[in-house]
């Protein structure tokens, strides 16, 4: 976080978009933000028809006006005043205007016990991305997605980035634990073809979910097991070239599986997999792996990725170190691929392939190595970028690749690599120039 | 206050011309779900072309006459990638946000499956014209599809062999790991060893996805003495699979199913694929009435004769639009809409579509023919034979 209270320091000095960025928000704590969200969202539920109807846009903007400005160029103008007077105005509004009273609530929340403050911001989030799903379907599916993309990245992440290894599994993980989640719900809950009728009652279902989600994490990280054992005993690319071998094996032993339905996939999974539960385990996902990565642990697997021998002649017991990192973060891909099976409703062998390989380290070297809010942003824009240009169909596939390759070249490890996730000094108050509360 | 000064103005101005954009007439949305990008964007351009010719129809006309009144037409066209994901994304954004009366696609099972499912639980009529798995229509009221299912063909050509060449041991080569070419495989097997004896089936050989050498099954297949090769397989493994087949001395003849009909077959497999046999939904080789002018239009506007998806994406508009129709009126209320197209459509019957005539069963599959073509001399899709359920 060194080069945030720079910035801030030095906010007054600075000249340019930056200095006057930084002159106008740089006192608004994260409850300012937050609070300002939540009013643009509120006042797009109370306000957003008739303004729309006002600037004669068919409906409210969907997705930050990128379909309508892409399919009707006409009503750029129109998408634009509402996303300004929506979302930018209260925004700038709450943040810019309310910052006293934003950093006097931060400073009071700071002071109350450690839990208090980020499960307030947590609250706050969530009810502003309730709000703002809550107006559109297609805003919560895509969220939902976007969610577990996060999830997936930052589990990635974990091998990648901060163990320097080269995984290709991360499909495979997935997928073992969307099919044992899958099994599990559609087994017990559901009447089915394949399992016959359900074995327990549907009221039940909701409360043992994370059970299965849990089970299906469980399963994922003993199949890492069977990749960890024997590619840990060497370095290098033959992980990579192991893991994708385990993707394959994984995808071609669900294809031959009768009882989950083979090539053909598995349906009817019931629709627990709401806002609230995904939000939730994203946040259990976030705060793990977050603070698995700062801890010693977190430590001794950098340390191994920068010198393997010299961690080892440190009293770093590397082996148990890569594996640790390893398993846990398969355990994350396969909590993440329950929770996809049930957003969707559906699995099949063939979503697990290369393609996805590709579209989870495309986020993970997107947002750069390293880092957790790197993997955020990279999970957000990539899912992002891919919903708002879909109308432009093939060109879509020139643009998103684009923006990687420009990325590579400016910034070679991702946007914002190498950084350090620190809560309590992203939610402190952000009164004056020494950071004093 | 400069940056209070841009929002005003850029408000007015937005406003100012925004104002003659308004229009305050109902039309009637159709949605199109369909791939684009991805695997097997052929097919989604297929779709797109025959929806644009079907579009240009109404147009003409002056809209789409309901009940006396005459409304115009849009087509919501998008792209779904050939990603199961994409395809749920893209169905709920057409349902909710675009609100369209009915969708038209995805066309490939893993994607017709999941989209089906969001389809019904916000009732919305949705026809899936390509999808062949049982599962994307069964027990949702509110999904059609276009085209036979596995369950329909696989005997079909089990009886055609029987009937046409008199065999009575057979060979089947697929793909394992993709849905179609493997329930179609068992399918055949089935009807085969029930039409004969059990093991009359006398190879069961399969591959997996992207393999391109099939010596070893091949010879298999040839030690086995079956008397003729079923392989329900995509276009460019057609190929490689005839070719291979010829070159290590297969002489007997080769039937494929309606994964065939891409004109892609003919152009990857040349000489080799001539005088064999494939099921499919409509041949283009010799074809007469509308199916002929659809043909010979879609080959003037986009210059090659439209695989089965066009044909059948055009026969799933077209029942869309004969349901809107005996619909009688749009109230503009569109949840009171969707019921009433979804209840005019599974009341059609006799539907008489460029693929042949069709009536929608409980489930929501049609009960229709299916034809065989052979392959001429010329390379052509000749019309062999039509069996009907």
């Amino acid at each position: 976080m060194q080069g945030t209270v720079n910035q801030r320091t030095d906010a007054g000095t600075q000249r340019g978009l930056r200095g006057w960025l930084g002159r106008q928000f740089g006192r608004t704590p994260m409850i300012g933000w937050l609070a300002g969200a939540l009013v643009a969202v509120v006042l797009e539920q109370q306000v957003g028809d008739p303004l729309s109807e006002l600037l004669g846009l068919p409906k409210i903007p969907v997705l930050f006006g990128f379909n309508v400005a892409l399919k009707k160029p006409l009503l750029i103008p129109s998408a634009l005043a509402f996303e300004l007077l929506i979302y930018a105005l209260p925004i700038w509004l709450v943040a810019r205007v309310a910052s006293p009273v934003m950093n006097r609530v931060s400073g009071i929340l700071y002071r109350l016990p450690r839990w208090v403050s980020p499960a307030v911001h947590l609250a706050v989030l969530y009810a502003a991305l309730h709000i703002w799903a809550d107006l559109s379907a297609y805003r919560g599916i895509t969220l939902r997605l976007m969610l577990i993309a996060v999830m997936l990245t930052l589990s990635l992440n974990l091998i990648n980035g901060y163990m320097g290894e080269f995984s290709c599994s991360h499909p495979g993980f997935m997928a073992l634990g969307a099919y044992t989640t899958s099994v599990f719900t559609v087994g017990l809950f559901m009447n089915d073809k394949l399992f016959g009728p359900a074995l327990l009652p549907a009221a039940a279902g909701p409360w043992l979910f994370p059970a299965a989600l849990l089970l299906g994490g469980a399963v994922a990280a003993v199949g890492a097991l069977v990749v960890a054992i024997p590619s840990f005993r060497t370095r290098g690319d033959y992980l990579a070239i192991i893991s994708l071998a385990f993707l394959f094996i994984v995808k071609s032993l669900i294809e031959n599986l009768e009882f989950v339905g083979g090539p053909r996939g598995m349906s009817k999974q019931p629709n627990w997999a709401t806002l609230p539960v995904v939000f939730l385990w994203t946040v259990a996902c976030l705060w793990t792996i977050n603070n698995f990565v700062r801890s010693t642990m977190g430590k001794a697997l950098n340390a191994v990725r920068d010198d393997e021998l010299a961690a080892n002649a440190m009293t770093v017991n590397t082996r148990k170190t890569k594996m640790m990192g390893f398993l846990f973060a398969a355990f994350w891909a396969g909590v993440a691929g329950g929770l996809f099976a049930h957003v969707l409703r559906y699995v099949n062998p063939g979503t697990f392939g290369l393609q996805k390989l590709a579209e989870v380290l495309a986020m993970v070297y997107f947002g750069g190595l390293n880092s957790v809010y790197g993997s955020i942003v990279g999970a957000v824009s990539i899912s992002l970028l891919g919903e708002a240009l879909r109308a432009l169909e093939i060109l879509k596939w020139i643009i998103i690749p684009l923006l990687l390759i420009l990325v590579m070249i400016f910034r070679p490890t991702g946007l914002i690599a190498f950084t350090e996730f620190n809560v309590r000094d992203v939610l402190r108050p952000k009164t004056g120039p020494d950071g004093e509360v | 206050m400069r940056k209070v000064a841009w929002t005003t103005l850029s408000f007015l101005l937005a406003v100012a011309l925004a104002c003659p954009a308004m229009a305050g007439k109902k039309t009637i949305k159709i949605g199109l779900n369909v791939p684009i990008t991805g695997d097997i964007p052929k097919v989604g351009e297929g779709s797109k072309y025959a929806a644009e010719m079907w579009l240009e129809d109404i147009e003409k006309a002056g809209g789409l006459e309901v009940g006396g009144k005459k409304y115009p037409v849009e087509i919501v066209i998008e792209d779904n990638e050939s990603k199961a994901e994409s395809a749920v994304k893209v169905a709920t954004k057409l349902i909710t946000d675009d609100e369209v009366l009915v969708i038209v696609g995805p066309q490939s099972s893993k994607q017709a499956v999941p989209a089906g499912e969001v389809a019904n639980n916000y009732e919305t009529p949705m026809i899936s014209p390509w999808s062949t798995n049982p599962d994307t229509t069964k027990d949702r009221p509110y999904v059609f599809r276009g085209c036979f299912l596995d369950p329909f063909q696989g005997p079909v050509l089990a009886n055609f062999i029987t009937d046409e060449f008199g065999f009575t041991k057979a060979a089947v080569l697929y793909d394992v790991a993709s849905d179609y070419p493997k329930g179609l495989a068992e399918f055949f097997k089935e009807a085969w060893e029930a039409k004969h004896s059990k093991g009359s089936v006398v190879a069961f050989e399969s591959f997996t996805t992207k393999d391109t050498d099939f010596s070893s099954q091949l010879t298999k297949i040839i030690k086995s003495g079956a008397q003729v090769l079923f392989t329900p397989q995509y276009y460019n493994e057609v190929a490689l699979i005839v070719q291979q087949a010829h070159q290590l001395g297969w002489d007997k003849p080769i039937v494929g199913s309606d994964s065939w009909g891409s004109a892609e077959t003919v152009e990857l497999c040349g000489k080799d694929c001539y005088g064999a046999f494939f099921s499919t939904h409509y041949a283009a080789a010799g074809a007469t009435g509308a199916t002929k002018a659809f043909i010979d239009r879609y080959k003037a506007e986009y210059g090659y004769v439209p695989d089965d998806v066009g044909a059948l994406t055009w026969d799933s508009l077209r029942l869309v639009e004969t349901a809107i129709q005996s619909c009688g009126k749009i109230t503009g209320r569109i949840e009171k809409d969707r019921k009433c197209v979804r209840d005019a459509l599974a009341r059609i019957k006799e539907f008489d579509g460029i693929t042949g005539k069709m009536t929608f069963t409980e489930e929501g599959d049609p009960i229709k023919c299916a034809v065989i073509v052979r392959i001429s001399d010329s390379g052509e899709y000749e019309f062999y034979k039509s069996v009907c359920p």
